[in-house]
């Protein structure tokens, strides 16, 4: 992946001057960052840092804390998400995965027409070639195609994870924010994971939290490095790796700290 | 040294440990072995009866007693009749079957004419070997229908539900046989004593005997009544004369052989007007006799003391509708009465605790008034169900004018669930995992949705486990419901008609001295009703978790 396709015009997201407050706690300082379209973007940092939280203004779910306060300017696609726009609409087109796989307590099936379902949708044809396109789409319809109508509580972490991953895909988000989302899960299914992101970055816009360093590097187009609620530095990928620019940036990847 | 101490301490602790845990343990095993005992006991009681008795006629019953029948509709559920009774039901000490067969029919006696060749046998049988016709129909009860002959009498008898006739063995059971009568056995064997045995001297008089004393005494075993507790007079038995019906009931009875071992036996078989008139005039005499004529001649009579067991719970029981306040008949209005109540207090209280506890979980601000909302449920909790019966009963019965019925017994049963299910349904909608609330919302879902759709699915083992429990808490109520929802065991017709729940049943049979056995089976059906619940309770729950694990 080349420089220019790193970081496109007209960017997906554009952040300007973000700060966000937890009551008194500042967790956010005047973060500015464009994201751009079809890239796997990483946000790495130490716990803590605020790359979470960061995460979590892009669809808004800050919303459900009640002493979270923000300032600064999000736009998706243009759009400002915290003026006059319908947080239902944008949660469908940025979907997120969490750390911990969160299916639901239902069948398989169940779970991946949960979204379309609230969405509206009623016609079982078009829900199971949703289900199948959405398995399909994150590399789990095989391993699961014989117990659709199993729990899915039955699966392995990894296939949850897969399934949640599914799961989003089912309501045709264009942005995939992940949390994390291989933290929870052995080496075998973090790769499997690793490659599906690889496919999905041609359709998708991915914005991931990581806390390893090899991940970002072997997944991502460009990373951002998050120290105590500022986005230090944010560049391609391969330029944070091999030439950061600012010495804390330096000192964590080299390990000395986080 | 000092290691020597130290291993010592250790030691100690280790044994301080073990006698604690064992302690523990043992605390446990017995909770669990009074539960059980509990259960069993009550259980057991239900089921089976076993009560003492007394009275003054042995065991030995005669189908055909002096060539007559008892002849009673076959609807009536009497396997046999003690002299004592059926002399009560001719001489209108009984006006109904409540007292004989635990039946809700009025009493129908019948007889022949006792001027009648049939009625004079008849009234020979109830009032003694001796009676005429005359005194006869003047000692017949004003209940009893005097019909001019046996046939008429069974016509009555196969078509009364409550009627009973004496007449001959051979028409009766003609009619037995076409299954248009019943005939029962008669037990009227007694144990005539004389006046001085049976004086009570010194407080003290002859105690009652069972079957093996009664055996002794007839076997010439017994030489003095001080033996059994009477004054000090040596036993005289006398044999029922050989060839009288007297002789072969004794002997079928198994008394006639060894009577004659000890017995001061007249050899010559005297008439038995005159060997009864002997018992009354030898001190210390005793012997067998017809009920009828030892009462005919005023001769007292020895009490036997036995026990009775049988069936208490049976399915009868369960199905039939019960009468006279529970003593006769079955419960199954009551049981059909409780669970409407159950229906009924589950569709009051079932939405409105469940809806709370979304409400307080959900959406309400964690401030100052869901504190107080929280203590108030849990102080409710705590409030005695008498209290409930009181309110219910001034609010719901008097001020809005329900009345006694259902439905302020259900609504009343309502206030006093509703906390349970508000703080079970609270705790269940709790342990819902926040990653499935933000799992629903990141994908679009409105806080509605993920509430109906995610939450409360994921919350309804636990909430249905609270709404059981309450349930069972409901089913076992008994202060709160007689206030308010009355005590009338028919089936209820609609939300004011009063009604009576299985508990309320239990109470009112064993306060009011009612059934102490019936009191017991519908205790068994009450655990076993409750035990039922909680076993879905369980099997609901596990289901549920098999299903999304």
């Amino acid at each position: 992946m080349s420089k220019e396709t790193a970081m496109p015009s007209p960017a997906k997201y554009v952040v300007r001057d973000l700060d966000l407050w937890y009551g008194p706690t500042q967790a956010l300082k005047k973060v500015t960052m464009d994201i751009a379209p079809n890239a796997v973007t990483a946000l790495i940092g130490p716990s803590g840092c605020g790359k979470s939280t960061f995460l979590r203004v892009l669809d808004r779910m800050n919303d459900l804390i009640d002493s979270v306060r923000i300032e600064g300017k999000v736009l998706y696609d243009g759009v400002d998400i915290f003026g006059d726009i319908d947080v239902i609409d944008l949660r469908k087109r940025v979907g997120m995965v969490f750390q911990k796989p969160n299916p639901f307590p239902m069948s398989v099936y169940d779970n991946i027409a949960y979204g379309p379902r609230v969405h509206g949708l009623q016609d079982r044809r078009k829900l199971d070639e949703i289900v199948e396109r959405s398995l399909v789409g994150a590399a789990l319809f095989d391993e699961v195609k014989d117990r659709l109508r199993k729990p899915a509580m039955g699966l392995s972490g990894g296939q949850q994870q897969r399934l949640c991953i599914a799961r989003v895909l089912a309501v045709e988000p264009d942005v995939l924010l992940m949390d994390e989302p291989t933290s929870a899960l052995d080496p075998i299914s973090t790769s499997r994971i690793e490659a599906l992101l690889e496919e999905l970055k041609k359709r998708y816009t991915i914005i991931i939290v990581t806390h390893n360093m090899q991940q970002a590097g072997r997944i991502s187009d460009g990373t951002g490095f998050f120290l105590h609620g500022e986005l230090v530095e944010f560049a391609p990928t391969r330029e944070i790796f091999t030439n950061p620019r600012d010495k804390r940036t330096e000192s964590y990847i080299s390990g000395r700290f986080g | 040294m000092r290691n020597r101490l130290a291993d010592r301490g250790h030691r100690a602790r280790i044994a301080g440990q073990a006698v604690a845990f064992g302690a523990i343990r043992a605390v446990s095993i017995l909770t669990v072995a009074i539960l059980a005992l509990i259960i069993g006991f009550v259980a057991y009681r239900g089921l089976r009866y076993s009560n003492a008795t007394r009275g003054p006629v042995l065991q030995y019953s005669e189908k055909v007693p002096d060539g007559l029948s008892l002849a009673i509709n076959p609807l009536s559920r009497l396997e046999s009749i003690d002299f004592p009774v059926l002399y009560g039901m001719f001489t209108d000490e009984y006006i109904n079957w409540a007292k004989i067969s635990g039946q809700d029919f009025d009493l129908v006696p019948t007889i022949p004419d006792p001027s009648s060749p049939d009625g004079k046998a008849a009234s020979k049988l109830l009032f003694g070997s001796s009676t005429d016709p005359d005194s006869a129909a003047s000692m017949l009860g004003g209940l009893v229908k005097v019909l001019p002959d046996a046939a008429a009498a069974l016509r009555v008898v196969e078509t009364m539900p409550g009627a009973a006739a004496l007449v001959p063995a051979s028409l009766a059971e003609e009619a037995a046989r076409a299954g248009k009568v019943k005939t029962v056995p008669l037990r009227r064997l007694v144990l005539a004593v004389n006046d001085e045995a049976a004086a009570l001297i010194d407080n003290r008089s002859v105690e009652d005997l069972d079957d093996a004393a009664i055996a002794r005494l007839l076997e010439g075993k017994v030489a003095s009544w001080s033996e059994l507790g009477g004054p000090e007079l040596p036993v005289a038995v006398i044999a029922p004369s050989g060839g009288t019906p007297l002789a072969s009931a004794a002997a079928a009875a198994g008394y006639g052989k060894a009577e004659c071992a000890g017995a001061k036996a007249p050899s010559a078989g005297p008439a038995e007007a005159d060997r009864i008139g002997a018992i009354r005039d030898t001190a210390g005499a005793v012997g067998l006799a017809f009920a009828a004529d030892a009462q005919a001649e005023g001769l007292q009579t020895l009490t036997r003391k036995g026990r009775e067991s049988g069936w208490n719970l049976t399915l009868r029981y369960l199905v039939e509708e019960p009468g006279l306040s529970g003593k006769v008949g079955g419960i199954s209005t009551i049981i059909a009465n409780t669970f409407m109540m159950l229906a009924l207090t589950l569709v009051l209280a079932g939405p409105v605790g469940v809806a709370a506890a979304i409400y307080l979980v959900e959406y309400a601000k964690q401030g100052a008034l869901v504190r107080a909302i929280r203590l108030g449920t849990e102080t409710l909790a705590g409030i005695p169900s008498i209290i409930f019966g009181l309110f219910g009963f001034l609010f719901f019965v008097d001020i809005l004018g329900f009345g006694f019925g259902l439905l302020s017994g259900c609504l009343t049963l309502t206030l006093m669930i509703l906390p349970t299910i508000v703080r079970t349904s609270e705790e269940a909608l709790k342990a819902v995992p926040k990653s499935l609330r933000e799992g629903s919302l990141a994908l679009g879902a409105t806080k509605l949705q993920t509430i109906l759709r995610v939450v409360v699915p994921a919350a309804a083992p636990g909430v249905l486990t609270g709404l059981i429990l309450a349930v069972g808490r409901a089913v076992g109520e008994t202060a709160a419901l007689l206030f308010t929802m009355g005590s009338d065991y028919k089936l209820a017709k609609g939300l004011f008609s009063s009604a009576r729940s299985l508990s309320a049943h239990v109470y009112l049979l064993f306060a009011e001295g009612i059934s102490f056995d019936r009191a017991f089976s519908t205790a068994t059906v009450l655990i076993v009703i409750v035990l039922a619940f909680n076993a879905a309770a369980r099997l609901l729950v596990s289901r549920m978790d098999g299903g999304s694990r």
